[in-house]
C-alpha cells in the first residue's frame, strides 16, 4: 500500500480510499491488522512514519487510544457530549494531519496534544471570553447530571474539586494523576518545563486536598 | 486526604457499546469501510442479530392508565373522556357551502385551481351557490341546518276551555299565566296563575285536561264570569341560519327577530284572579336534550363573553392623575432664594466649636472595646499577601542565565510556572 496524505476528505478521496482498501486481498489485510495489533507503541509510530496513515493503522490508533482520549477529554470538559465531540474531532485531525507527525515524541503524546487542543477549542467555542487562569466552578454542577458516571462518591468529589482549579493546573493534574504520563511527556505535550509542571501539579494537589476536606 | 499517596479512581465509566458506536461513527465520517478491517474492534465484535421469535407473554395492564383523557381547547384543562357523552358530540360535517353577501354570480369560483382539488369533477361544479336570502326563504333538503329550528321557539297549541269558549294558548317550557278578569261588580277573588310545562310529544288530551282542571278551579269561585275574548296566539317562527354564521351573530339575530313571549291575556276586569299552585306538580318537566346543536362549528371566539372593564383600571387612572398633578405642582413652584441658603450657612457658623485644648475624639469605639481590639487583632491570623510571580522572559535571557535556571530547576532548587503561551494553538509540527 502506498503512502498517501489526505488533507481534506472529499467524495473523490473517499472513493480512492475505498478502492485502495478493497484492492488487496483479504488475507494480507488481516495479517497486517493482526501484526499492528501486536506491535508496541514505538513500532506503531514507525509504521505510521514509514507507511503513512492507512485504514488499518488508523483503526489501530483508534482502538488503542480512544478510551484514554475520551476520559482525558471528559476530565477536562466534564460533559459527555463535549468529550464525545472532542474525541471525534481529534481523531479526524489525526487522520488528516498524520503526515505531520515527526516521531520526535511518542505517538501517545502527539495524540494527547491534539485532543487537548480540541478540548480547548471546544471550551473557547462554548465560552469565547473564558480565562484559562481562572476556575470554572459552574461546571461542577453538571457532573452529577451527566452520563456514564462510575458511581464512586470520592471520585465524583474529586471531579467537582477539579472544577475549582484553573484550567492549566487541571490539565497538568489530569495528565499526571489519571493518565500517569511522565513529566517529560507532559512537558513535551504542553511545551512547558518539567519544573513548572511539577510546581503546577503540586499546587493543584494541595488545592484539591483542601477542597476535598471541605467537601467532606 | 493525601492525594499523592491515595489513588482515587476515575469518576467516569463509559460502556464498551459506546466506544464501539463511537468508533463506527468515526469510521463512517471518514468513509473507511470497517468490513475490510478485521483488526478493528467493530469487526471483531460479533453483532448479535436479533431473531424474531413469537413470545407469548400475558400483557400486564396494572398501572396503565385505563381512562383516556383529553384537553379542553378553551380552558386547556385535562378532562376525562366520557364515551357516552362524546358520542353525542359526533357531528358529521355538512358539505362545504359558501355564504357571501355578494351576488353568487359575481363570485369567480372558476379561479380556484383544479390542481388543489384533486377531484375528478371541477370545483366550481361541486360548489353549490347558496345565498343568505335563499337559506332564509327556501330551506332546501340538502341543508339540514335550515330545516331544523335552531331556537327553541315557543310552540303554541290552541286549547278550548270547556264551557267558556276561551282559547288559551298553552306554551311548552314557558309559564302560562291565566289572568281572569271579572266584572267590576263581582266579588274579587285571588289571582290564578297556572304554570304548565308540557312535553312537545305529549298529547293534546293531557294538556286539555290540565287546562280543564285550571278552569274548574277558576269557575269554582262563586262570582267569576268569563267572557268570550279573542286570544292572540303567536305563530311558530323558524329561524333559519346558515352554518357559517357565528354564535354572536346568531344570538343577535335571535334577539332582534324573536318577539318576547307574552302571556295570553283574557280581556276581563282585573278584580279577581285565582292562584293555583298544585297544577305544576302534575306536569312532567321537559327532559334536557343532549343532541348536538346544528351550529356545532360556530367559531370558538364567538362563545367567549366579553368581560366588563376591571375596577382597578379606574383606581390606577386616579393614582396616575394624582402623581401627574404632583409633578406639575412641583414644576411650577418658584425656585429657592439664595438668601435662604446664606441664612442657613450663617446659622451653621454660629454653632459653638469645641475648645481647642480638649483633644478631639477621633474613634467612635467605646473605651472598653478599644482595650479588647488589639487582643482580637492579635488573635486573628495574619493577612498574607498573595504570591507574586515575576514573569521571566526566557527568550531575551542570556544563554548562561538560561542554563543556570535550568540547573536550579533540575535540582529542585527552583520552580518556574508555566508559560502563558501554553494555550495558544499548538503547532502540530513541533513534535
Amino acid at each position: 500500500m502506498s503512502c498517501h496524505r489526505i488533507v481534506s476528505i472529499s467524495h473523490f478521496d473517499i472513493a480512492i480510499i475505498k478502492r485502495m482498501s478493497t484492492e488487496p486481498n483479504q488475507t494480507s489485510l488481516h495479517t497486517h491488522s493482526q501484526r499492528l495489533m501486536n506491535c508496541s507503541e514505538e513500532e506503531l509510530s514507525q509504521e505510521l512514519l514509514r507507511e503513512g496513515v492507512g485504514p488499518e493503522i488508523f483503526a489501530e490508533i483508534v482502538r488503542r487510544y480512544q478510551r484514554s482520549i475520551y476520559y482525558h477529554c471528559r476530565n477536562l470538559l466534564v460533559s459527555h457530549d463535549d468529550a464525545d465531540d472532542a474525541v471525534q474531532n481529534a481523531f479526524i485531525k489525526i487522520w488528516q494531519n498524520a503526515s505531520q507527525f515527526k516521531g520526535e515524541s511518542l505517538l501517545r503524546t502527539w495524540i494527547y496534544r491534539i485532543a487537548t487542543n480540541e478540548s480547548i477549542n471546544l471550551i473557547r467555542k462554548r465560552k469565547p471570553t473564558i480565562d484559562f487562569d481562572e476556575a470554572q466552578p459552574e461546571m461542577a454542577e453538571m457532573i452529577t447530571e451527566d452520563l456514564y458516571l462510575s458511581g464512586d462518591e470520592i471520585a465524583l468529589k474529586l471531579q467537582k474539586a477539579m472544577c475549582f482549579l484553573p484550567f492549566k493546573q487541571k490539565l497538568v493534574f489530569t495528565l499526571r494523576y489519571f493518565e500517569d504520563l511522565p513529566y517529560a511527556d507532559i512537558a513535551l505535550l504542553t511545551s512547558t518545563s518539567e519544573g513548572a509542571l511539577k510546581a503546577s501539579y503540586h499546587h493543584a494537589v494541595k488545592k484539591l486536598e483542601i477542597y476535598l476536606n471541605v467537601l467532606r | 486526604m493525601d492525594l499523592e499517596n491515595e489513588k482515587i479512581g476515575p469518576a467516569y465509566k463509559a460502556p464498551d457499546s459506546y466506544f464501539k458506536e463511537s468508533e463506527s461513527r468515526l469510521m463512517q465520517r471518514l468513509g473507511i469501510d470497517m468490513s475490510q478491517l478485521s483488526g478493528s474492534t467493530v469487526s471483531e465484535a460479533k453483532v448479535a442479530v436479533p431473531v424474531a421469535q413469537p413470545v407469548s407473554v400475558p400483557l400486564d395492564t396494572t398501572g396503565v392508565q385505563k381512562r383516556a383523557r383529553k384537553q379542553d381547547p378553551i380552558t386547556s384543562k385535562s378532562v376525562g373522556i366520557n364515551k357516552d357523552l362524546d358520542e353525542l358530540g359526533n357531528v358529521e360535517i355538512a358539505p362545504l357551502t359558501f355564504t357571501t353577501n355578494e351576488n353568487p354570480e359575481w363570485v369567480n369560483f372558476g379561479a380556484i385551481p383544479e390542481v388543489e382539488s384533486a377531484l375528478e369533477t371541477p370545483l366550481d361544479q361541486q360548489i353549490k351557490k347558496v345565498s343568505y336570502g335563499d337559506l332564509l326563504n327556501q330551506p332546501s333538503a340538502e341543508n339540514p341546518v335550515a330545516e331544523t329550528p335552531l331556537v327553541a321557539s315557543p310552540i303554541a297549541e290552541n286549547v278550548v276551555v270547556n264551557g267558556h269558549g276561551v282559547e288559551i294558548p298553552v306554551v311548552d317550557t314557558t309559564p302560562i299565566t291565566v289572568e281572569v278578569l271579572t266584572n267590576g261588580t263581582e266579588t274579587p277573588v285571588a289571582p290564578v296563575e297556572i304554570t304548565a310545562s308540557i312535553e312537545i310529544e305529549s298529547t293534546i288530551e293531557s294538556t286539555t285536561e290540565l287546562v280543564e282542571t285550571a278552569s274548574e278551579l277558576v269557575t269554582s269561585q262563586p262570582v267569576v264570569e268569563l267572557t268570550d275574548v279573542p286570544v292572540v296566539t303567536e305563530p311558530v317562527v323558524i329561524h333559519a341560519v346558515p352554518e357559517s354564521v357565528g354564535l354572536d351573530e346568531l344570538e343577535s339575530y335571535i334577539t332582534v327577530n324573536q318577539p318576547a313571549p307574552t302571556p295570553a291575556k283574557l280581556d276581563v276586569a282585573p278584580a279577581a284572579v285565582a292562584q293555583e299552585s298544585a297544577a305544576p306538580k302534575m306536569v312532567e318537566e321537559k327532559p334536557i336534550s343532549l343532541e348536538a346543536p346544528a351550529t356545532a362549528f360556530a367559531p370558538i371566539a364567538g362563545r367567549q363573553k366579553e368581560t366588563a372593564t376591571p375596577g382597578w383600571l379606574g383606581v390606577a387612572a386616579a393614582l396616575a392623575a394624582i402623581v401627574a398633578a404632583y409633578f406639575i405642582w412641583t414644576a411650577i413652584q418658584p425656585p429657592k432664594l439664595d438668601q435662604e441658603e446664606v441664612v442657613l450657612q450663617q446659622d451653621e457658623a454660629t454653632v459653638p466649636e469645641t475648645p481647642l485644648d480638649e483633644p478631639a475624639q477621633t474613634d467612635t469605639i467605646p473605651d472598653g472595646l478599644q482595650l479588647v481590639e488589639p487582643l482580637i487583632m492579635e488573635a486573628m491570623p495574619k493577612y498574607k499577601e498573595p504570591n507574586v510571580y515575576t514573569i521571566i522572559d526566557a527568550a531575551e535571557m542570556p544563554e548562561k542565565t538560561k542554563r543556570a535556571l535550568q540547573d536550579l530547576e533540575d535540582h529542585g532548587l527552583a520552580t518556574f510556572d508555566m508559560e502563558d503561551e501554553l494555550f495558544e494553538e499548538l503547532d502540530l509540527e513541533s513534535l
